[in-house]
């Protein structure tokens, strides 16, 4: 007999006993449908993060900081400058590590343009902030190389307050912004950035939109005179695994130049993956659940056969007599169970994929059932079956003929 | 050479500490196209027999040959292999399967051969259920059969494979006089047909349809 022939054999008992198949495949439906739920929202949270991680510098991305006055400085720690523009030109030219240096002077200023005004953030930068920070300008274009040099008095507005400068964000390209007394032209509106970790929290990226990019060199010129202090220093490695390549060289160069460790130079993304803890804590229930419930079915499937073996022993015992192997009866057996494993994989599969678009719509999250999943998720129902059905198919395969054929 | 060859056969069961001796040394022989009836008391060691000589168990010790193949070393798959085509069964209590149709139950020991199609093996039962005048019967379960006709499908059944011996045991137990009648008729034509039945019985009446006798008692055969 082929093992082809038992499925069938297995497919037509499963079908005779249909309600008492079903309940005895509750346990492996509810196990599976939790396990593909789990694998699709933790497939599309780790989008998610990756997505954000992404959008605030990516891999690979290194933050220079000054680090806080230790609580007696040494002469040196007062003496020195702590990181400035001349330490981000310095990088930029020396550090082979990098592939970008976004240094980032950091001011609230008041905005106007006509009767509108209002107190937001500046930030005076380089070109190299767009390489790291993916700027998308909507119209125009982001700060050149040119405009720094020349210490242009030109400005890129986020998208926020461009619409409520200009009362729509278009307009502003080319307008006359007057920032704390000075003029700067518009030449460039960007995009607008949104990110949502999850509908019921706010636009992460909302930050963005609200504030003008100016050279980092008219800056310092118009608003701190001759001090070069940076807010911050956001280095990119050349290479997305250089990160700490990068960092160890940046560390070594900085200590040259200052003398004293008063900065710290810190991987970036690594606080992004916080937001996600929350998911990953849903994630772990459920995934307990699907492990529970695949235990507990497998514990009912093996008890239910196990009824079945002793309920067929004659059975078992004829089909001996008539000539079949202990191999043969074990692997009927065994078809019965996988048809039945079958089954529960692809109810459960079903029941996955409607509570993971169930979530993912209430939710608002991207999430999918994809065919790894679905594959995932049979295995695993089968894996279960199969474990299920070994005991009890070696008991009835381990029946002496004589004694089976006795048995009332 | 005899079709069946068993020489000094020996069964102990262990029973808990005791060992209890089923058969002390049985010689049977039987020749191609014989109709043998093996009868004794219940205890006598006749089934021991029966399923030694069915190879459904194993003897302690002695020689046993069947249709030229020695058994005595033979276990588990081969032992299998040798019931699916040498040995044809037919139980008291019929032992059909109850969920396949007349027809599947016929073609099941050809499905453990292995080698034909399913629509050959079904083709082979039918022609089969024809010639036993079940034709009619072949898409029916066995419980919608009278007892003589599930015997007969029964018959059927362990003559598919065309086994070089046919071990019946107490046919007509589970039957009516009638019923039990119409059954000995079939192994009366079965027999006729050339084939060679072994038929194990405590009944006088279902014994003396059988060429000659064999009687056990004590695990012996009697004189």
């Amino acid at each position: 007999m082929s093992f082809l022939e038992a499925l069938l054999v297995g497919l037509a008992e499963a079908r005779r006993h249909f309600a008492q198949t079903l309940l005895s495949l509750l346990g492996l439906i509810l196990g599976t449908g939790s396990i593909v739920a789990v694998l699709a929202l933790f497939g599309g949270q780790s989008k998610i993060t990756q997505d954000y991680v992404a959008e605030v510098g990516g891999f690979g991305t290194v933050i220079a900081r000054d680090r806080e006055l230790s609580q007696r400085p040494t002469a040196m720690e007062l003496a020195s400058d702590r990181l400035t523009y001349g330490d981000a030109r310095y990088l930029k030219q020396r550090a082979t590590t990098l592939g970008a240096v976004a240094p980032g002077f950091f001011a609230q200023l008041d905005y106007r343009v006509g009767g509108v005004s209002f107190q937001g953030p500046i930030i005076g930068t380089t070109p190299d902030y767009a390489v790291i920070n993916d700027i998308r300008p909507m119209v125009g274009r982001y700060l050149s190389a040119l405009d720094v040099e020349r210490q242009a008095r030109v400005m890129v507005l986020g998208w926020k307050y461009a619409d409520s400068l200009f009362g729509q964000a278009e307009a502003a390209l080319g307008g006359l912004v007057t920032l704390a007394g000075r003029n700067f032209t518009v030449v460039g509106v960007l995009e607008r950035e949104e990110f949502y970790f999850a509908p019921w929290s706010g636009n992460e990226l909302e930050y963005r939109n609200r504030r003008a990019y100016i050279p980092i060199t008219t800056a310092f010129s118009q608003y701190t005179g001759e001090d070069e202090h940076l807010s911050f220093l956001t280095l990119k490695a050349a290479h997305p695994t250089g990160a700490r390549a990068a960092q160890q060289q940046v560390t070594a160069m900085l200590l040259l130049r200052h003398g004293v460790q008063d900065f710290d130079i810190t991987p970036s993304g690594a606080g992004a993956n916080d937001d996600a803890q929350f998911f990953k804590l849903f994630d772990f229930i459920f995934l307990v659940v699907g492990v529970v419930s695949l235990i507990a079915g497998g514990v009912v499937i093996a008890n239910i056969l196990l009824a079945s073996v002793v309920e067929r022993v004659r059975e078992f015992g004829t089909r001996m007599a008539l000539g079949a192997s202990s191999f043969q009866i074990f692997a009927q057996v065994i078809a019965q169970v996988v048809v039945i494993a079958v089954i529960g994989g692809v109810l459960g599969l079903a029941l996955g994929w409607g509570l993971t678009g169930t979530v993912a719509h209430f939710m608002n999250m991207p999430a999918a059932v994809t065919p790894t999943i679905a594959l995932v998720a049979i295995g695993t129902s089968l894996s279960v079956g199969f474990a299920a059905g070994i005991y009890p198919a070696f008991r009835a395969a381990r029946l002496s003929p004589v004694e089976a054929l006795r048995y009332a | 050479m005899a079709l069946i060859e068993a020489r000094a056969l020996t069964k102990v069961y262990r029973l808990g500490r005791v060992d209890v001796a089923a058969l002390r040394g049985v010689d049977v022989d039987v020749e191609r196209g014989d109709y043998v009836a093996i009868m004794g008391p219940s205890g006598s060691g006749k089934s021991t027999l029966m399923h030694i000589l069915g190879c459904l168990d194993t003897p302690t010790a002695g020689a046993y040959r069947l249709d030229g193949e020695e058994i005595g070393g033979l276990r588990g798959r081969a032992l299998a292999r040798v019931r699916n085509r040498k040995v044809g069964f037919v139980f008291q209590t019929f032992n059909l399967m109850p969920r396949m149709t007349v027809e599947e139950n016929v073609a099941l020991p050809l499905q453990y051969r292995g080698g034909l199609r399913r629509r050959a093996r079904l083709a082979r039962a039918r022609a089969l259920l024809e010639r036993f005048g079940l034709g009619e019967r072949i898409g029916h379960r066995p419980d919608e059969l009278s007892g003589g006709e599930r015997q007969r499908v029964a018959v059927a059944r362990a003559l598919i494979g065309e086994p070089a011996i046919l071990l019946v045991d107490e046919p007509t137990g589970n039957l009516d006089s009638e019923a039990g009648a119409q059954v000995l008729q079939a192994f009366r034509e079965v027999h006729a047909a050339g084939n060679t039945i072994v038929l194990v019985t405590h009944d006088p009446d279902v014994g003396a349809e059988a060429a000659r006798t064999i009687r056990i008692a004590d695990g012996r055969v009697a004189a």
